[in-house]
């Protein structure tokens, strides 16, 4: 059973502190949402306002319909996970599934029943009388799932909960609890700092900056379409360049500056742009390195030299100093440090903005 | 390694000095004491009068120290558990404040508090007349064994409610909200889930008031004179007023034992923990 879950206006506060500063936010059921931001951009505090653990100062938290801002954690038909997995070490893998359920006096066999099938279904069969304290981390976290889903919540909340486990085992947890998620056909809301995560796992992602949404949409729309210089940094776009621009038609006429040569672009640039100071941002992974006096069409050609180099796998992270400035750029050619070059960026990796906008 | 590990073991040389003839010596000749009679002769003689004159006040003392560590138990979850799953902050800070004082009390003085306190016509009682509470005629003092353990319970509850406290404090908060976000009241979180991972240092706490409530001999001096009395009672007795150290020693020996006893329990229960994990 799943539910649509509606936030309207939230605003919460730590002290005089404003955390969350007017959010609103429709979840349809079944969705699975990720709230993705940097530390201390209040997604923690949203979804332990939602949870119930903090108190809303302003605004309504509907869940089917029904306003639940007011109402103790436990009469608003959610169910968390924790980033600590906040497993009780005194209690066996069955005890903790099943206190829940021991909460809603159901009685002993139907308990056990239930325990058995949600530890089927997490493959966690005959782990049932090990203490927590015995088990690998992505098995306490299975646990920790397990015990939220055994009270069947209309909505579940996932608080960082793949932060404490080692890389590769992350990779198979997300893609087991979307699994089960969509299976399940529950309502979802996870809370992470980890871009790829939320990517991978989210139908729908919302950035947050500063207690504000900065951004909703897919995915994909995030990650193509960002709406602010800060989305597009956040989500990967973190080289920036700054010039002059004048739009001439259906393409952007780009005059010379520090870091740029001058360029024709075939983009519209920010809406209602006509002239003035435009900042791009691209990803590393979409600009390409050219021989220093090479020039391309309906590109960004910002000449420089390479000042550092690294390997991550599979191609060749260099460092260019353009001016004043650096940019990251990925090849799949080895060049030597201080090898003159030009960072191409073609005219559809740029993402950009009118110098002002945040 | 072996120049180090040497002059390693002739550092401690000067702590196990101390400890053999401060600890070690003055405990076995008064255990070896306590099986000897006044000529140095091997016997059970003192531990046949230690019975004969004693059991009661053995029996006694077991009681005594048994309810107030059951009180001190529950005072002390109670104090802890406010101080955690509390929420209003200022009943929180001012609980916080007040209910170390009587650490910092001796025990000597405690009693002598207790006295003026807990009497037939102290200041319990009369408050209690004035508010008309209690009638007048119907007023009784608790210079008994009830006053040994009310002053015990006093003296010792915020020596353990500070060690649960700061247990409590220090287990991971997300453990609690996990129970209250399934539903559990916050009774239910606190025996449930708080209690029982706090249990180790509360055993500890109890252990070490045990030790120490079986020691003290001002308390049950001050507050309950006559007959039966603590041990400790007994001991000072026979040495102060009889000159009789074999019977001292013997219900020495005795106290040994039960404490004895509750370190053996509590060592059992942290082994059998440390083999669960």
């Amino acid at each position: 059973m799943s539910a649509r879950l509606e936030i309207d206006r939230v605003e919460a506060a730590y002290g005089s502190t404003r955390v969350l500063k007017g959010v609103s936010l429709d979840v349809a059921p079944g969705e699975f949402v990720a709230l993705l931001g940097s530390s201390g951009c209040g997604k923690t505090t949203l979804l332990r306002t939602i949870a119930g653990f903090m108190q809303a100062t302003a605004g309504e938290i509907r869940v089917g319909g029904r306003d639940i801002a007011r109402e103790p954690p436990d009469k608003r038909g959610m169910a968390m996970v924790f980033q600590s997995y906040a497993l009780w070490p005194h209690m066996s893998v069955a005890q903790n599934v099943g206190y829940g359920l021991r909460l809603k006096k159901w009685d002993r066999a139907r308990i056990d029943r239930r325990v058995g099938e949600i530890l089927t279904m997490l493959k966690l069969d005959g782990f049932g009388q090990r203490n927590v304290t015995q088990l690998s981390g992505g098995q306490r976290q299975r646990v920790a799932l397990g015990r939220a889903l055994a009270v069947d919540p209309q909505i579940l909340l996932l608080d960082e909960p793949l932060s404490n486990l080692d890389a590769r085992i992350r990779e198979d947890v997300r893609h087991e609890i979307k699994a089960l998620q969509k299976s399940l056909g529950i309502t979802a809301i996870h809370v992470t700092h980890d871009r790829e995560e939320a990517m991978v796992m989210a139908d729908r992602i919302v950035i947050l900056d500063a207690g504000q949404i900065a951004q909703v949409g897919p995915p994909e729309t995030i990650y193509n379409a960002p709406n602010s210089p800060f989305v597009a940094a956040f989500m990967g776009a973190t080289n920036v360049v700054r010039f002059d621009a004048e739009r001439a038609g259906e393409t952007i006429q780009v005059a010379p500056g520090a870091s740029n040569r001058a360029a024709r672009l075939s983009r519209s640039g920010p809406q209602g742009f006509a002239r003035g100071k435009l900042v791009a941002h691209f990803r590393s992974e979409a600009a390409e390195l050219a021989d220093a006096g090479a020039d391309f069409a309906d590109s960004l050609m910002l000449p420089g030299k390479i000042v550092q180099a690294a390997y991550p796998g599979g191609i060749w992270r260099y460092s260019v100093a353009v001016g004043d400035s650096q940019f990251l750029v990925d090849a799949p050619e080895k060049r030597a440090l201080g090898d003159a070059v030009a960072v191409r960026v073609p005219a559809d990796a740029l993402h950009l903005y009118s110098a002002g906008a945040s | 390694m072996g120049p180090n590990r040497n002059i390693s073991i002739l550092l401690t040389v000067p702590a196990l000095l101390v400890v053999a003839l401060l600890f070690i010596y003055p405990l076995g000749f008064s255990l070896v004491g306590a099986f000897q009679d006044k000529a140095g002769v091997w016997t059970l003689g003192n531990f046949g009068r230690a019975w004969e004159l004693y059991r009661l006040d053995t029996a006694f003392t077991v009681v005594i120290v048994l309810v107030s560590c059951v009180l001190i138990a529950l005072m002390s979850i109670a104090i802890g558990g406010y101080l955690t799953l509390g929420e209003s902050p200022l009943a929180k800070s001012i609980l916080g404040f007040l209910y170390r004082w009587p650490l910092f009390i001796p025990f000597i003085v405690a009693a002598q508090c207790m006295r003026t306190f807990i009497a037939r016509n102290g200041m319990m009682n009369m408050t209690l007349v004035y508010f008309g509470i209690l009638d007048l005629d119907q007023v009784q003092g608790f210079l008994d064994w009830r006053g040994i353990v009310f002053t015990f319970v006093w003296k010792q509850t915020p020596f353990v409610a500070l060690m649960v406290a700061g247990a409590m404090a220090g287990l991971d908060r997300a453990t609690i909200e996990a129970a209250r976000n399934l539903g559990a009241s916050r009774l239910r979180i606190l025996v449930e889930i708080v209690v029982p991972q706090v249990s180790r240092t509360l055993a500890v706490g109890l252990v070490l008031s045990f030790v120490t409530m079986m020691s003290v001999l001002s308390v049950p001096l001050m507050l309950s004179g006559q007959s039966p009395s603590m041990l400790t009672v007994n001991m000072a007795w026979r040495i102060n007023s009889v000159g009789d150290y074999g019977t001292a020693n013997a219900l020495g020996f005795v106290s040994y034992l039960m404490t004895g006893f509750a370190a053996w329990f509590y060592l059992r229960h942290g082994m059998r923990e440390k083999a669960g994990q």
